[in-house]
C-alpha cells in the first residue's frame, strides 16, 4: 500500500492551505462568532471559488471528480485552521450521499450538486448518530434519516430549535419534522447503505479534521513555548514542557497515517472500512485531546481563556471528538472486528488494499 | 505580446533553514519547497496582463532537477499557457542561469521577461540584471508597479531613496518587488487544468549554453545568534554604550 499523496494532492493541500492561512485567521473566526448565524457569506463564496465544494462533484455536474483520498489532507487543514463552517457536511458528506443517489432521481441529484458547485447550496445532514444538526436552520436541503430512509427537506418545512454547543463556531439544531411520502427520497432498502457509508465517511472527515486541529494546538503551544521565558530562558527549553509537547507530535505521527488508511479504506470500499475508520476517530480523538490537555498545560493554563486563541481549537476538537460517534461507539466497532472468531488480523492483513 | 516568465524551486519561506552539521549547505532532507515569492509576483503580474488583453501568451521557465516541474505546474495553474523546463541537476550560479535564460528568450522571443527580483535561497539578486545585459535590452530592476503602452514600459522602481519612474522601450527585463501585486491563491481546478498544459524538457546543451565557471561554496554557516539588547537611561549613556562599540 502507497501511503504518499502525489503531487496533485499535495498541490491541493498547499493551495487549501495559503487561502486557509490568510482567510481563516483567528481574528476573522472570532468575528464570524459574533454574528447570528454564524456564518459569512463572503467566505463561502471565496470557498466556492477556490473549487473545494466542487471537488467531489463529478465532471458530469462540472465538478472536478475526485475522491476520499484527495479530500483527506483538505479536510486536516480545514481543521487546522478550524472554519466556521460546515464544508465537511456539505461538500464532502452530502455531495457523496447525492452522488449515490440512484438514476431515477437524477434530478435532484444534478439540482443540488449542480448549486453545490456554483456555491449556491448548504447541506445540513440529520443522523441519530448526532442528536443535533449542524446548520440545519440556515441549509438550503436537509438530509434526513428516518429508519434508515432518506428524506430531503428544507428549514422552513421542519421546527428547528438551536442548541448551544462549546464550540462558539458550531450551529446545533434540534430539528423536528414529520417523515412523509413526500418528504422520502429512497426507501430503507436502498437507502441502509448510503447510510452506512455516510457514517463512515463523516467519521473519517471529522478525524482528518482532528489531526489538523491537533496540529494547530501543538503550534500554537510551540509557538508560546518558544516566546513565554522564566528564569531568562524560554519554557519550551525546559523538560517538563518539552516532553508534554513531544508527547503530542508522536501521537500526531501515529494517529495521520491511520486516518489515511481509512481514507483509501472508504474510497474503495475495504471489507474492514467500519473498524479502520473508527481505528482512525479513535486514534486522532486521542492525539487532540492531548493536544488540547498539554497546550493547556504548556500556557500555564491561560490557553482555556477567551483571549487565548488556543480555546477555539480545543472546543472544535472536544466537539469533534464526539461528533458522529463518540469513543464508545467506535470502540465497539474495532472490538467487533477483533474479537470476531475469523478476524484478519496480524503484520500481513494490516496493509492489504 | 508574449511574456515569459522565470521560476526557481526554493525553499519554502516558513521553513526554519538548518545548517548541514559539516558546513556543506543547507540541509534540504524533507524539507518544504515552493515557488520563489518574488516569482510569484512575477508570475501574477504576466497572468493579469493578459487578462487586460496586454499580452497573449504566458511562458513559465525554470531551470533545476526534475522535481523543479513541480514549480512549473504551479506557474501553469496560476495561468501561465506553457513551460519550458531546462533539466540541470547540478547547481546553478546566477551566471549560468542568466545564459540560459538568454537562449530561451532567443528561442521564444517575447516582448517581456517577467522575473522575481531575487531568489530567497541565495538572495543574489543578479540573474535579472545579467540577463538583461547579455541580451542587450533594457532592464526595469525592483518593479512596485508596472504599465505597458505599445512597446514602452513604465515601471516605477523601489529603490533605497524612494520611488523612481522609468520608462523602458520593450522587449526588457523587469524584476519584481514585493508591491508589485499579490498573487492569487491557486484554485483546484486550475491545478487540475495545469496537468493538461504542455511543458517542454530541454537541455543546456539543447540551448548550446556551457555553465559558467565561477562560484564555489566553501562553507555554509548560520548566522550568529542575536544578542540581548540593553537598556540605557539617558542619552549620555546610549552615547557612551554606542562609542563602547565603536558605532560613533
Amino acid at each position: 500500500m502507497d501511503f504518499t499523496f502525489d503531487a496533485q494532492q499535495n498541490q491541493f493541500r498547499d493551495a487549501v492551505r495559503s487561502f486557509l492561512v490568510v482567510e481563516a485567521a483567528p481574528e476573522r473566526l472570532r468575528e464570524y462568532w459574533e454574528t447570528p448565524t454564524g456564518r459569512s457569506a463572503e467566505m463561502r463564496k471565496k470557498i466556492t471559488d477556490q473549487g473545494i465544494t466542487s471537488l467531489s462533484v463529478p465532471e458530469a455536474y462540472g465538478g472536478l471528480g475526485m475522491g476520499d483520498v484527495d479530500w483527506v489532507q483538505i479536510l486536516e487543514q480545514v481543521g487546522y485552521h478550524g472554519i466556521p463552517d460546515s464544508l465537511a457536511e456539505a461538500a464532502y458528506l452530502g455531495v457523496a450521499i447525492l452522488n449515490a443517489l440512484p438514476d431515477e432521481h437524477e434530478a435532484i441529484k444534478k439540482k443540488w450538486l449542480e448549486r453545490m458547485v456554483a456555491g449556491q447550496a448548504r447541506l445540513a445532514i440529520g443522523h441519530p448518530i448526532n442528536p443535533l444538526v449542524h446548520d440545519a436552520e440556515i441549509a438550503d436541503l436537509i438530509l434526513l434519516w428516518h429508519n434508515d430512509e432518506l428524506h430531503a427537506t428544507t428549514p422552513d418545512k421542519v421546527k428547528t430549535t438551536q442548541r448551544d454547543s462549546i464550540d462558539a463556531s458550531r450551529r446545533l439544531y434540534e430539528v423536528e419534522w414529520t417523515p412523509s411520502d413526500e418528504t422520502r427520497v429512497l426507501t430503507a432498502d436502498q437507502a441502509a447503505p448510503i447510510w452506512a457509508e455516510a457514517v463512515d465517511r463523516a467519521a473519517l472527515a471529522a478525524a482528518a479534521q482532528l489531526v489538523g486541529l491537533a496540529q494547530c494546538m501543538l503550534d500554537l503551544s510551540i509557538d508560546y513555548a518558544a516566546q513565554r521565558k522564566q528564569f531568562g530562558k524560554p519554557v519550551g527549553s525546559f523538560q517538563a514542557i518539552k516532553h508534554h509537547l513531544a508527547n503530542v507530535a508522536v501521537q500526531i505521527e501515529f494517529a495521520a497515517p491511520v486516518v489515511y488508511r481509512a481514507a483509501d479504506a472508504v474510497a474503495n470500499n475495504h471489507p474492514r472500512r467500519a473498524a479502520l475508520v473508527s481505528h482512525a476517530k479513535l486514534a486522532t480523538g486521542r492525539a487532540a485531546r492531548l493536544s488540547a490537555r498539554n497546550g493547556i498545560q504548556s500556557h500555564g493554563a491561560m490557553g482555556y481563556t477567551w483571549e487565548a486563541d488556543l480555546q477555539m481549537y480545543m472546543k472544535r476538537a472536544w466537539a469533534l471528538d464526539a461528533y458522529w460517534g463518540d469513543s464508545v461507539f467506535h470502540k465497539a466497532r474495532v472490538a467487533e472486528f477483533i474479537f470476531a472468531d475469523d478476524a484478519p488480523l496480524g503484520p500481513g492483513e494490516t496493509f492489504t488494499a | 505580446m508574449k511574456v515569459l516568465v522565470s521560476v526557481k524551486r526554493v525553499v519554502d519561506y516558513n521553513v526554519r533553514i538548518q545548517v548541514k552539521g559539516d558546513g556543506s549547505g543547507v540541509n534540504l532532507d524533507g524539507v518544504k519547497m515552493s515557488m520563489n515569492p518574488f516569482d510569484e509576483i512575477a508570475m501574477e503580474e504576466a497572468v493579469r496582463l493578459k487578462e487586460a488583453g496586454t499580452a497573449e501568451e504566458v511562458i513559465a521557465v525554470t531551470i533545476g532537477g526534475d522535481k523543479a516541474e513541480e514549480q512549473l505546474r504551479s506557474a501553469l495553474a496560476f495561468g501561465a499557457d506553457r513551460a519550458i523546463h531546462v533539466k540541470v541537476n547540478e547547481e546553478v550560479s546566477p551566471l549560468t542561469a542568466a545564459r540560459i535564460l538568454k537562449a530561451v528568450f532567443e528561442k521564444e522571443q517575447p516582448g517581456l521577461f517577467l522575473m522575481g527580483k531575487q531568489a530567497i535561497d541565495d538572495d543574489n539578486n543578479q540573474t535579472g540584471q545579467m540577463t538583461s545585459a547579455l541580451l542587450g535590452i533594457p532592464q526595469a530592476t525592483f518593479a512596485g508597479e508596472l504599465k505597458i503602452d505599445g512597446n514602452k514600459a513604465t515601471v516605477v522602481r523601489e529603490v533605497d531613496a524612494g520611488l523612481e519612474t522609468i520608462e523602458v522601450d520593450l522587449p526588457a527585463v523587469v524584476t519584481a518587488d514585493l508591491r508589485l501585486n499579490e498573487p492569487r491563491y491557486l484554485k483546484l481546478p486550475d491545478i487540475m487544468k495545469a496537468k493538461r498544459k504542455p511543458v517542454e524538457t530541454v537541455s543546456m546543451a539543447d540551448l548550446g549554453v556551457e555553465a559558467a565557471p565561477g562560484l564555489t561554496v566553501t562553507k555554509t554557516s548560520p548566522p550568529p545568534a542575536r544578542a540581548a539588547g540593553i537598556k540605557v537611561k539617558t542619552v549620555d549613556e546610549l552615547v557612551a554604550a554606542l562609542k563602547d562599540k565603536g558605532l560613533v
